[in-house]
């Protein structure tokens, strides 16, 4: 509903095997993520889902194959795009406040003084935690935590945000409440979407598509089209007929993956 | 609770004071003179012109040679610790200079340098300067690798990651060694004084032991061991100002 046409992010038969051990992580990934579309990829734990996001957003050096956003080969992290990850305690820099935090990475961009004031303050409102804005991160729970992570994130305007398991460190009820944020935020600031998660509920019920991974050597199964439409509710989607027929067939694939031989397009 | 403790570490001071008072009293040996008398020595060579020429003397090395190891140790170990192909070349190299006794560069300084106050500067900035230097190294190692992808996702130049990522991050690790480093520039002012000076305050307890200036000798101890109580009480003070986020956030981690 939400998403457009255009093709914004284009991940061509990715590769990454380590150099150090000769592990090879991913064998061959080809997605597509289009503007402000949510695409989720979900696979079973060790399929070397943080190493993909990593080499997708240019922290990693693919060995073969490509990225590209916005028809520009990503080589090193763009400013287009940011990654928010799963260990907020560790991503976070606890010597800032949280306006410090979100402010952090503006100073990159040249914004004015009330420019970047303004922006941190609306990406503070826009997850909720503008009385917050003196704390400390190691003041707040997990959740917040991670709140402030995708402020951060969000104040700095990129394109399309990387999200690598980020509610897996919190409480199912915070869960929901940072799921439906996301949502929230890709209407509201229009940024694209791409989730990393091992919970095929969340995957289904956050996404408009789906891509399945085997084990490593990772290649993508199958995708999915999720067509439950732009408004998501926790108790509505998630009681719907085609939600539950979709993360069934989806528990199904992973739990009896292909072999990867015969995965391999 | 507070009050209780307080004074219960009082008490235990004034026993022992009184125990060594009467024993003193009770021996008559001139080498272990009475509280009383070292402390009224105490009072008349310290309250007076004495503690400018022979304690500021000592301070002064002191601090000289403390801000030149905080501040090699501190830049050449962040910088160190926060590029690793660079830390494997010299880590072997570090490990064995630390291993050296600081005490036993000093023959080396005398002989280099001569005796006068740069060998006494020197000598302590190098005893001072390994603590600092490995703990920042290792402080600048522990930054966490997400930390160190976010600073590279927000385009940090390499510079400005390294000054407002890792240093910061590096802090508590880079205050253990500053803490090491001040106790041993302490030591080391002390034991330089003693072998080639003319005036401070190890000089002036040697000298007092040569010229059977007993109570002289034991002020100067009394002297060194409120001037390294003030020391670390003023370091804890600026240390809890600096890292409270670290303390903070261990407090709630734990």
């Amino acid at each position: 509903m939400n998403a457009g046409t255009r093709v914004l992010l284009d991940v061509s038969g990715l590769q990454k095997r380590y150099d150090s051990s000769g592990v090879v992580a991913i064998e061959s990934i080809t997605l597509d993520v289009k503007e402000r579309e949510f695409v989720s990829i979900v696979g079973p734990s060790g399929c070397g889902k943080t190493t993909l996001l990593k080499t997708i957003c240019g922290l990693l050096r693919p060995t073969a194959g490509s990225v590209t956003l916005d028809g520009k080969l990503v080589t090193t992290p763009p400013p287009e795009m940011v990654l928010v990850f799963q260990d907020y305690a560790r991503s976070l820099f606890p010597w800032l406040t949280v306006a410090g935090n979100v402010r952090f990475p503006l100073k990159k961009k040249n914004l004015a003084g009330a420019e970047s004031t303004r922006a941190v303050g609306a990406a503070l409102a826009a997850v909720g935690l503008d009385r917050f804005a003196k704390q400390y991160p190691w003041q707040l729970s997990g959740g917040m935590q991670q709140r402030v992570a995708i402020a951060r994130a969000v104040a700095f305007r990129p394109e399309i945000l990387l999200l690598d398991e980020p509610f897996a460190s919190v409480d199912a009820l915070t869960r929901a409440e940072l799921e439906d944020l996301t949502l929230r935020l890709r209407d509201e600031f229009g940024i694209t979407m791409l989730l990393v998660t091992h919970d095929i509920d969340e995957a289904v019920y956050l996404s408009d598509r789906v891509f399945v991974l085997s084990p490593p050597p990772s290649v993508v199964v199958r995708e999915f089209a999720i067509p439950l439409g732009g408004a998501r509710d926790q108790e509505a989607t998630r009681s719907d007929p085609r939600f539950l027929s979709l993360r069934n067939e989806i528990h199904h694939l992973i739990g009896r993956p292909l072999p990867a031989a015969e995965a391999v397009p | 609770m507070k009050v209780r403790r307080t004074a219960l570490g009082i008490a235990t001071v004034v026993v022992l004071l009184a125990a060594w008072e009467l024993s003193a009293r009770l021996n008559k040996t001139v080498y272990v003179p009475p509280v009383t008398a070292i402390a009224a020595t105490f009072v008349h060579e310290w309250f007076s012109a004495q503690f400018r020429d022979q304690a500021l003397p000592s301070l002064l090395r002191m601090f000289a040679g403390y801000a030149i190891a905080s501040t090699c140790g501190v830049a050449v170990g962040v910088v160190i610790g926060a590029y690793r192909p660079l830390y494997r070349l010299v880590d072997p190299v570090l490990q064995f200079l630390r291993a050296i006794p600081p005490t036993a560069i000093i023959p080396v300084g005398i002989l280099l340098i001569g005796i006068g106050d740069t060998m006494k500067i020197l000598v302590i900035a190098f005893g001072a300067f390994w603590p600092i230097l490995v703990n920042s190294v290792d402080g600048a190692r522990s930054v966490p690798q997400e930390r160190l992808d976010t600073a590279r996702i927000f385009g940090l130049s390499r510079s400005s990651t390294l000054l407002t990522v890792i240093f910061p991050s590096a802090l508590p690790g880079v205050f253990a060694g500053l803490r090491t480093g001040l106790s041993i520039a302490f030591i080391m002012i002390v034991v330089s004084e003693m072998i080639g000076s003319t005036n401070g305050l190890g000089y002036y307890i040697l000298q007092a032991q040569r010229t059977f200036a007993i109570p002289e000798m034991y002020g100067g101890i009394v002297l060194l061991a409120i001037l390294g109580y003030c020391l670390n009480a003023g370091f804890v003070a600026v240390e809890h100002r600096i890292l409270a986020w670290h303390h903070g956030q261990s407090a709630r981690t734990v």
